[in-house]
């Protein structure tokens, strides 16, 4: 019955959840891509990198594109 | 001014090519699409989450939810991410040794310290602007602007307050020469605001007054003219950091 | 006229006096080397001429101007290459030197017109890709081009080939030799063969002290040490040697590290190397190496810094 009600809400409200999920996605991806394309970090490891940009959403990409990005 | 204009088109590249660009801009825009969102939604899922047999009162969410989702929302998570986002300006440069060939050059380092304060307020207001526009649209998708001046003149004093960590991020940047001390320096006097906040009789002169009452005036509990002193205030700190940047930024050993 | 003059700077770090009372100047359309060992305060010195450093005694005058800190006007007559030259890596060599010509306040016109220009003067009209990615010698030579931007009358360069390898540093000395018409060149290194090598005057600077400035051929033409050595390959051919240098009393001098080789001085360098010769053919010895004595810039150097 929950579950019932979890998909009626996501779908009554899908033209507002879309560009959100959308949003997120892509800073992810940007992110993750940069994140493999170079090896200096200012500190941390690439391991380490990934893991905070996949799993912290919004948040992971910020502090690795503020902070964790080596220089070019 | 040539050299400004220069200088400033720089800071915009860089915001581009770094990343700042569009992390402010997706942080805002998921931050301006939440805010509604939760606001519709926070009933829906307490009504779910509840202990069965539990009777709950679900209130109606408003208009007026959604907004207080954008105040709680966007001083916290927004303007943290745009200090995060900021922190590194000044000292990245001094770190890496940049400014050294543009100053030898006869560039003003005063022309630096303003190209960098415009080009930092003229994102801050896009991706508030990104973030505001989102909200209004969604918020009239689900129910309506009525009252839509109070609501704009809240979201000036949130842009205000922002004008003014920016502005102190930049003094700070032009004392310090680590990003993380920057950030914890701004972060501090925000701290000091709030503690001075606990005294009622100073409360209305705080800088934190805009980002903390402001609300108040979608409700109609308080109006504009209670806002003066803490504008007045408010903008006098951005000068004096604007001042101070200067001053300090002159005598720095680059 | 002298485009730089500086007199009786002196700069303490903490408690260490790094430069105590220095005194130079560098004449217009010369190419000034600025010597010194790692430490010695050369870099320091230069900052105070850039106004990046504050001095704690004396005056700098470029161009016949004061230089004064935190707001350099001096500093449009000078072009300035920093030891390790850092610019924006997000950004292409067109892009960067764009930006020098918009502060510097040149025409767009112009400013294409130069980059073209100083872009094939260093070799890099190629690099069309952003500056992160260049290598030690590239970023040296982007350094020289920014710093010939605004056409100075004195190009600053602070160690540019120490980080470099030979092929870098031949052409980093190749470009400054080529830029002396245009301006003055000062340069700072420890590597004695770069300063022989495009240098006309030079100052030496040592215990926060100049040891010794002036031009480069008078300053060796001062210290010349005139004579022939000679290296022989046994004692035996040695001392039928010197028998024979003792009859015809000419003056030697044997060498205290190598028993096999004799110095031969006077004034008359062509006059002493032809006798000593005549002299070794008499006698049938062939030397192991024979050698006209010239006085070094290393010597000079190591009797300064010693000294």
């Amino acid at each position: 019955m929950y579950l019932a009600t979890g998909f009626e809400v996501i779908k009554e409200n899908l033209p507002i959840i879309l560009p959100i999920l959308v949003v997120e996605l892509i800073l992810l991806i940007t992110a993750l891509t940069h994140v493999l394309r170079h090896h200096t970090y200012r500190f941390g490891n690439k391991i380490m990198w990934v893991l905070i940009v996949v799993f912290l959403q919004i948040i992971g990409p910020v502090i690795y594109f503020a902070i964790g990005r080596g220089d070019e | 001014m040539r050299a400004y204009i220069a200088f400033t088109k720089k800071e915009w590249v860089e915001s581009i090519r770094t990343y700042r660009l569009f992390i402010l801009l997706a942080v805002f825009f998921v931050l301006g699409i939440m805010n509604p969102l939760t606001a519709k939604l926070t009933p829906t899922l307490l009504a779910n989450f509840a202990p069965e047999g539990m009777v709950v009162e679900i209130p109606t969410p408003t208009a007026l939810d959604s907004w207080i989702q954008f105040h709680k929302n966007v001083p916290q998570m927004g303007l943290f991410v745009l200090v995060i986002m900021f922190s590194g300006a000044m000292t990245g440069e001094y770190n890496k040794g940049t400014f050294v060939n543009m100053v030898t050059k006869g560039l003003k380092r005063r022309t630096i310290i303003f190209a960098k304060f415009t080009m930092s307020v003229l994102l801050w207001t896009m991706s508030l602007l990104l973030c505001f526009g989102l909200s209004s649209y969604y918020t009239a998708y689900y129910w309506n602007l009525d009252g839509f001046t109070q609501i704009l003149q809240s979201v000036i004093c949130v842009w205000l307050f922002g004008i003014l960590l920016l502005s102190m991020l930049l003094f700070f940047g032009a004392v310090v020469r680590n990003g993380y001390a920057c950030m914890m320096f701004t972060g501090g006097m925000v701290v000091i605001f709030f503690l001075l906040n606990m005294l009622p009789s100073l409360q209305k002169y705080n800088p934190v007054y805009l980002v903390g009452s402001c609300q108040s005036l979608i409700t109609g509990e308080l109006v504009m003219s209670d806002f003066t002193a803490s504008i007045i205030i408010s903008i006098v700190f951005v000068v004096l950091s604007i001042v101070g940047s200067v001053l300090c930024f002159d005598r720095k050993k680059l | 006229m002298n485009i730089l003059e500086v007199e009786e700077v002196s700069k303490t770090f903490g408690n260490q006096k790094i430069l105590d009372g220095v005194n130079f100047h560098v004449p217009e359309h010369s190419v000034f080397g600025f010597l010194g060992q790692n430490g010695a305060g050369k870099t320091t010195t230069m900052k105070i001429v850039l106004g990046l450093l504050q001095a704690d005694h004396g005056t700098v005058r470029v161009n016949d101007q004061k230089v004064t800190y935190g707001q350099t006007k001096t500093n449009r007559y000078i072009g300035y290459l920093p030891d390790v030259p850092e610019y924006y890596g997000y950004m292409k060599p067109k892009e960067y030197l764009r930006l020098c010509g918009e502060i510097t306040g040149v025409s767009k016109k112009e400013a294409d017109k130069r980059i073209e220009e100083l872009l094939h003067l260093v070799g890099l009209e190629k690099a069309n890709k952003k500056i992160a990615g260049f290598s030690r010698g590239m970023k040296q030579r982007l350094g020289i081009a920014q710093a010939l931007f605004n056409e100075p009358k004195l190009l600053i360069c602070d160690e540019p080939t120490s980080a470099l390898d030979p092929i870098g540093r031949k052409e980093i000395l190749d470009i400054l030799y080529q830029v002396k018409d245009k301006t003055t060149v000062v340069f700072s290194t420890h590597i004695l063969s770069d300063v022989e090598r495009i240098c006309d005057t030079i100052a030496v600077l040592n215990k926060g002290k100049i040891q010794m400035q002036g031009e480069l051929s008078q300053i060796k033409e001062k210290n010349k040490r005139e004579g022939v050595e000679v290296e022989f390959a046994s004692k035996d051919a040695k001392e039928r040697f010197l028998e024979e240098m003792n009859q015809r009393q000419i003056v030697y001098k044997q060498s205290e590290e190598n028993p096999l080789l004799v110095e031969v001085r006077g004034k008359d360098q062509e006059q002493l190397a032809k006798r000593t010769l005549h002299i070794l053919a008499e006698k049938e010895i062939i030397p192991v190496r024979f050698f006209c004595m010239e006085p070094t810039l290393e010597d000079l150097f190591m009797e300064v810094v010693k000294g």
